[in-house]
């Protein structure tokens, strides 16, 4: 082992939606930082290719096994890698939370209620909607009622927006543009770093990444911020494991190519998502006094229709989903808990054709005529709530992958709530879609996000992290991902996740003193 | 033989690449897919099951002027993956060699076109005999998927399908129901 460095006072695992809020309020505070990023640092304008294929660099390519009923796909689905993490190809789209998802436990007497609620939160999603440039409607039709709108007005409606708008509208659902954060008009990033970034160009690339900054992923908005401030960032640095002293996280010991480093510290912030971060903590058998570590793995509902429409479409155009109606949060009449949201959706070729191989799998000559309609698809999904359940879990499997570390192995099965609201917004879905004359409609049942594994609570024999991120167990290890999602929430996690990473750090940073 | 699509012109696609609607990065990538020669050596594969597999390919997506087969080989040389697999069936290596071996041990590229769609049916169907992961749909939906993955990502099929979405960098402004910029082609008859 070789480059014994200084001690920091906090090193940062991971740089997606959990860490680099951490590292640039933390840097912002005068406190010596180092963020480990597993994946490499990327020039998106001069690297990255409008080709779906060769954007398969921003996935997490180490191994994942898929369990249970309902197995998730992982990889392009959901999990990225590089500096910005799995930010570098999200769809951007970032509504609330509502504060009755934070309490399912209060409202309908199932799953677990958080140890914060909407009000802890609030001047958070301000304050990350303003610095992430969210472009939105002012008012937004659902929620509480804000102090302030958003930054920017919403995105141009693409076509399936104008659909799914169409279709809310005969339909009675109350419907809007959704806030999505893209920038619709160009500016300088707040808060000192001041880089430029351009109004969205209407690619349709987020999900396999956005070459010109005007998506809001974390290379360009927090990660420039937390170096202005001083913070460094090392990419290619995967963390096997930590050394500790008398009870306490005392260095991180990392891989970077065949190097084994050690980065000595007095406190550690692991932000590696919802399946890295507890196959570190399992491999080295941390923070785990509860057990809980692993378990409660969620994934919302996220069921998509599609359908072909009279209309040209051309689905690449625009941000993919530009339109909401939340009036689903709370359907009445419901069979089960919580809701979800209904969202237009747009696609690239490449992924409507794997998704198309995962649902009714056409093959032959009806593969290739349904293929060729491609311009005149559109779709909507959902984004639901989703209740914890402990044996939707990750464990370590006897396989290991190329570091010689054992690939996780995931479980997960949609419980009776997961089924009810499926079914039911299926019905919705098909609904709005066949009111605005959609044909060939078919669904891929599928589960989005990851959420769950290291829950946060104030009961230590019941959760891993309290409400404020740090470990029950070890107190230097904060853990700001959404692994610490105690429920799913009914919306897309990312700009809660933000929201609670600064929250997180503000918390760690009143402990210091 | 004739390409069963003939929607969309072809060449779209092709001229655009030429242009600087197409930023360097992506001409690069989209150019080099297209030099890319057929591969009728295998690397990882046995000449049978290699066989057996661009036949396969062949019923499941019906054209020939992409190689589907070829890249598949390469990533099972290269042993790389895409992050994930179903828990339920062996590593990508294993499980497409068991499969294309027990097709090749049933002479499926002597068998007639529609002998080959029954038994590529039974294996969507789990009705194949083998190994117990053969009775799920996992496999099927993940060899499809993957050769839709690389033919849809060809600009060649992309042609075929109307898409030019790589012509993108002065960005996109007609954007709503029934709008389309001067470089995206039209349907035939539009």
């Amino acid at each position: 082992m070789n480059g014994v460095s200084d001690v920091v006072d906090v090193v940062v695992i991971g740089t997606g939606a959990g860490g680099a809020p951490v590292l640039a309020r933390l840097a912002a505070a005068g406190l010596s930082v180092v963020a480990l990023e597993a994946g490499r640092e990327w020039r998106p304008a001069d690297q990255w290719a409008t080709d779906e294929r060769s954007q398969h660099e921003l996935f997490w390519k180490h191994e994942r096994l898929s369990a249970g009923e309902n197995p998730l796909a992982f990889g392009n689905n959901n999990s990225g890698t590089g500096v910005g993490g799995s930010t570098l190809h999200y769809t951007a789209y970032v509504p609330r939370a509502q504060p009755d998802d934070f309490a399912l436990q209060r409202g309908f007497g199932v799953g677990v209620d958080w140890p914060l609620g909407y009000a802890d939160l609030e001047r958070y999603y301000d304050e990350v909607e303003h610095f992430l440039g969210v472009s939105g409607p002012t008012p937004y039709p659902w929620g509480p009622a804000r102090s302030q709108g958003y930054p920017l007005p919403p995105l141009p409606a693409n076509a399936a927006a104008q659909l799914m708008k169409s279709a809310c509208d005969q339909l009675g659902y109350r419907s809007s543009p959704a806030p999505n954060a893209a920038l619709s008009a160009p500016r300088r990033q707040p808060g000192g770093a001041a880089n430029y970034r351009p109004a969205c160009s209407n690619r349709g690339f987020c999900q396999a990444g956005c070459s010109t900054g005007a998506k809001a992923s974390m290379d360009v908005t927090y990660l420039p911020l937390a170096r202005h401030h001083g913070a460094r960032i090392e990419p290619n640095s995967f963390v096997t494991h930590f050394e500790l002293t008398a009870g306490r996280i005392s260095a991180v010991i990392y891989r970077q190519g065949n190097r084994e480093l050690r980065q000595a510290c007095r406190a550690v912030f692991l932000c590696a998502g919802a399946i890295e971060t507890p196959r570190l903590l399992l491999r080295t058998g941390l923070a785990n006094s509860s057990g809980q570590v692993g378990r409660n793995f969620m994934a919302h509902c996220g069921m998509q229709l599609w359908g072909q429409f009279e209309e040209a479409t051309r689905p690449f155009k625009g941000i993919p989903g530009g339109w909401i109606s939340e009036d689903t949060h709370r359907p009445r009449g419901a069979d089960f808990a919580g809701g979800y949201l209904l969202q237009s959706i747009g696609v690239m070729p490449v992924t409507y054709a794997a998704q198309l191989a995962r649902g009714p799998s056409l093959w032959g000559p009806a593969l290739l005529r349904h293929m060729e309609r491609y311009n005149h698809v559109a779709g909507i999904n959902i984004c639901g709530d989703c209740l914890p359940h402990p044996d939707n879990r990750l464990e370590l499997s006897d396989e290991v992958d190329a570091l010689g570390l054992p690939k996780p192995r995931i479980f997960f099965t949609q419980g009776e709530n997961e089924r009810r609201m499926t079914a039911h917004a299926e019905d919705v879905m098909r609904q709005l879609w066949e009111a605005v004359g959609a044909r060939d409609v078919w669904t891929l049942n599928r589960n989005a996000h990851l959420m769950g594994t290291c829950r946060m609570g104030s009961d230590p024999s019941s959760s891993v992290v309290d409400a404020a991120g740090c470990s029950h167990d070890l107190p230097n290890l904060w853990i700001s991902d959404h692994s610490t999602f105690p429920s799913a929430l009914s919306v897309n996690p990312v700009l809660t996740l933000c929201a609670l990473a600064l929250r997180s750090a503000d918390h760690f940073l009143e402990r210091l003193h | 033989m004739q390409h069963p699509l003939e929607l969309y012109p072809t060449g779209s696609v092709r001229a655009l690449l030429d242009t600087d609607q197409v930023s360097p990065a992506t001409r690069k990538a989209l150019q080099r897919r297209l030099n890319e020669p057929a591969v009728h050596t295998p690397k990882f594969l046995t000449p049978p099951q290699f066989a057996t597999l661009q036949l396969v390919a062949f019923r499941l997506i019906p054209q020939i002027e992409v190689d589907m087969a070829g890249p598949l080989d390469a990533r099972l040389a290269d042993n790389e993956g895409d992050g994930w697999r179903f828990s339920a069936l062996p590593p990508d290596r294993e499980a497409h060699r068991c499969v294309l071996q027990l097709l090749s041990e049933a002479q499926f590229c002597s068998l007639s076109a529609a002998e080959q769609d029954g038994l590529l049916t039974d294996l969507q169907h789990g009705r194949l005999t083998g190994p117990a992961w053969l009775r799920g749909p996992e496999y099927f939906q993940e060899l499809l998927a993957e050769l839709s993955e690389i033919y849809f990502s060809h600009p060649l099929a992309q042609e075929r399908i109307g898409y030019v979405g790589m012509a993108d960098t002065p960005g996109w402004e007609r954007i709503g129901l029934n709008q389309r910029e001067e470089r995206e082609p039209g349907e035939r008859g539009e």
